[in-house]
């Protein structure tokens, strides 16, 4: 198959999600398996390839956040992964070391020889089993920005379950929304699954839908520390339609063909993004913030 | 309250078999009482690593747990399990001889120790990983013995009330004998949890299950008609074993201090 170089010379592109279990603190080892699934996904000419959240380092850093961070634009191993995305995309989460001593939990898109985009984290889970605000620095914006296949976000995980962040994509011209994630499951009940499933899938379904744009959320699937992270990645149409899931649990390599056209015709019979009035809320803003008392 | 028994089994088979291989073992070994805590975790350690992975010890003291003994045996043919049948009497007796004591309590977590201090010499010469079987009720009472009965490697059914190992126990058809025996910690005979706690399992795990699940108030509880002593007693218990739930605590001294700031996952670079 062609390379691609815009999204105006194709409608349908291949997606392709990692739902792997990567070993905690073992750099070496998750770039390893991360070759084996570019290698797997160019075999089977994806477009696109997406690793969940903290895929090269594992979730469950606490203290190894610091030994385990990298400089994505000195680091070898990175340079081996830029050499890689020529032809195909792909996304990996890992620990990036942003100046010296700051650690941020990011997300990197490597696409036509470089890196395009760096996400870093914004909103840090720190209740509960959650404690990220202790260990990494936070990020300060949503960007929407230009890939191959036209304008694109990232989240990574509990970035994704504020609304707030997919709305500032969806204005900012996002038409395919990317989640990363390392959600544990939580929850039994005597339903398949976990209980906490139904809320990414809920939100996935409603960003799709209301926000017309091509949602495709990766989780992570093993154990650390006890926790069970808890799968389930799934891809919505810009319809909110449900084209594709992995299982709970288990790991999956999740293939899909997805129909970019699609965002064209939602958005032509519901013209959301059309009546979408950023200014508005901005001003809302404006004034729901001067009236904060503390 | 209930589960998803099929979706349980698969993610504690799971736990089981990557938690063993992430420290480089390929077998288990849990004490079997005879039971239904540990009947389970025999069930799932046989389907997680395949029956000849796993190690069982029968652990009787004199003649007191003799139906225990046998249904313990029965589990472990019928699951195909290596099992040893190590009599703890001499020693419990041997130290009991120069320390004298008619206390049951006493006698009861001796009894919880030797058969921990024989798991552990066990799991090294079968170089097998130590499966717990604390399940999250008796966690959350403290109704264990420190050290004991608690002490293990991993504890795949610390998650799942009483009641829950039950619906998971009729699920991998444990067989009937086990399921219908009044749960007891064998610390003497005759002995069984519900009377020494004062209360069934079933009105147990509700209450828990507001409190520590649904984190719902005292207040509210008892105004959804929870009996005001049932709840007070079971907050009573869960608040008098807060240190059964913890490492011992280190006075911090240093900059970087165990336990307080030097924060690695157990499975760290595994």
């Amino acid at each position: 198959m062609q390379s691609r170089i815009n999204c105006d010379n194709f409608f349908t592109m291949k997606i392709a999600l990692a739902q792997i279990s990567p070993k905690l603190g073992d750099l070496e080892q998750n770039f390893q398996i991360h070759i084996d699934y570019i290698q797997k996904a160019k075999k089977k000419n994806v477009d696109l390839l997406i690793f969940p959240e903290l895929s090269l380092t594992g979730y469950t850093l606490k203290d190894m956040v610091e030994e385990i961070a990298v400089d994505p634009r000195t680091d070898p191993l990175f340079k081996k992964l830029v050499g890689l995305c020529r032809e195909m995309s792909f996304v990996v989460g890992f620990v990036e070391e942003k100046e010296k001593g700051l650690f941020y939990n990011s997300a990197a898109f490597f696409s036509k020889g470089k890196i395009i985009h760096i996400h870093r984290k914004i909103y840090l889970p720190t209740y509960g089993m959650f404690e990220e605000l202790k260990f990494f620095g936070q990020g300060k914006n949503f960007h929407s920005f230009t890939t191959p296949f036209g304008k694109a976000g990232m989240l990574i995980c509990y970035d994704f379950l504020h609304i707030s962040s997919s709305y500032l994509l969806f204005v900012g011209g996002s038409e395919i929304i990317i989640a990363i994630s390392a959600a544990p499951g939580r929850g039994i009940s005597d339903d398949d699954g976990y209980a906490s499933a139904r809320m990414w899938e809920l939100m996935g379904e409603a960003v799709a839908h209301f926000f017309q744009s091509f949602v495709i959320y990766c989780n992570r699937v093993g154990f650390e520390d006890g926790k069970s992270f808890a799968g389930g990645s799934f891809i919505y149409n810009p319809g909110g339609q449900l084209v594709a899931k992995s299982p709970y649990v288990d790991e999956d390599f999740l293939v899909k063909d997805i129909d970019l056209e699609e965002i064209r015709r939602f958005r032509k019979n519901r013209p959301y993004r059309r009546d979408e009035k950023p200014e508005i809320t901005l001003e809302a803003f404006k004034r729901i913030v001067a009236q904060y008392e503390d | 309250m209930k589960i998803n028994p099929g979706f349980v089994e698969k993610l504690l088979n799971r736990f089981i078999k990557e938690e063993l291989s992430k420290f480089d073992f390929t077998k288990g070994i849990l004490g079997l009482s005879g039971g239904l805590d540990s009947a389970v975790c025999a069930y799932l350690a046989a389907r997680a690593l395949g029956p000849k992975n796993v190690i069982v010890l029968i652990m009787p003291y004199k003649e007191m747990f003799g139906r225990d003994v046998q249904d313990a045996k029965d589990l472990a043919h019928r699951l195909g399990l290596k099992f040893h049948i190590v009599d703890i009497s001499p020693m419990v007796d041997a130290y009991f001889a120069i320390h004298p004591t008619e206390s049951r309590i006493l006698k009861g977590n001796k009894m919880a120790r030797e058969r921990m201090s024989i798991l552990y010499d066990f799991s090294e010469r079968e170089k097998a990983l130590i499966l717990g079987t604390s399940n999250k009720t008796e966690l959350l009472l403290g109704y264990s013995t420190i050290h004991g009965d608690m002490a293990c490697a991993i504890n795949p059914l610390g998650d799942l009330y009483k009641t829950q190992i039950r619906q998971l126990a009729r699920y991998m058809k444990v067989p009937d004998k086990i399921l219908k025996k009044r749960p007891t910690a064998g610390l003497w005979a005759g002995q069984t949890d519900e009377r020494e706690l004062g209360l069934r399992y079933t009105k147990i795990d509700k209450i828990l299950y507001q409190l520590v699940d649904l984190k719902k108030s005292k207040k509210e509880i008892i105004s959804e008609r929870f009996p005001k002593k049932d709840v007070e007693k079971i907050l009573g218990l869960i608040k008098g074993s807060e240190f059964k739930r913890h490492l011992p605590p280190i006075p911090k001294i240093s900059m970087r201090t165990v336990g307080h700031d030097f924060l690695y996952p157990y499975d760290r670079d595994k």
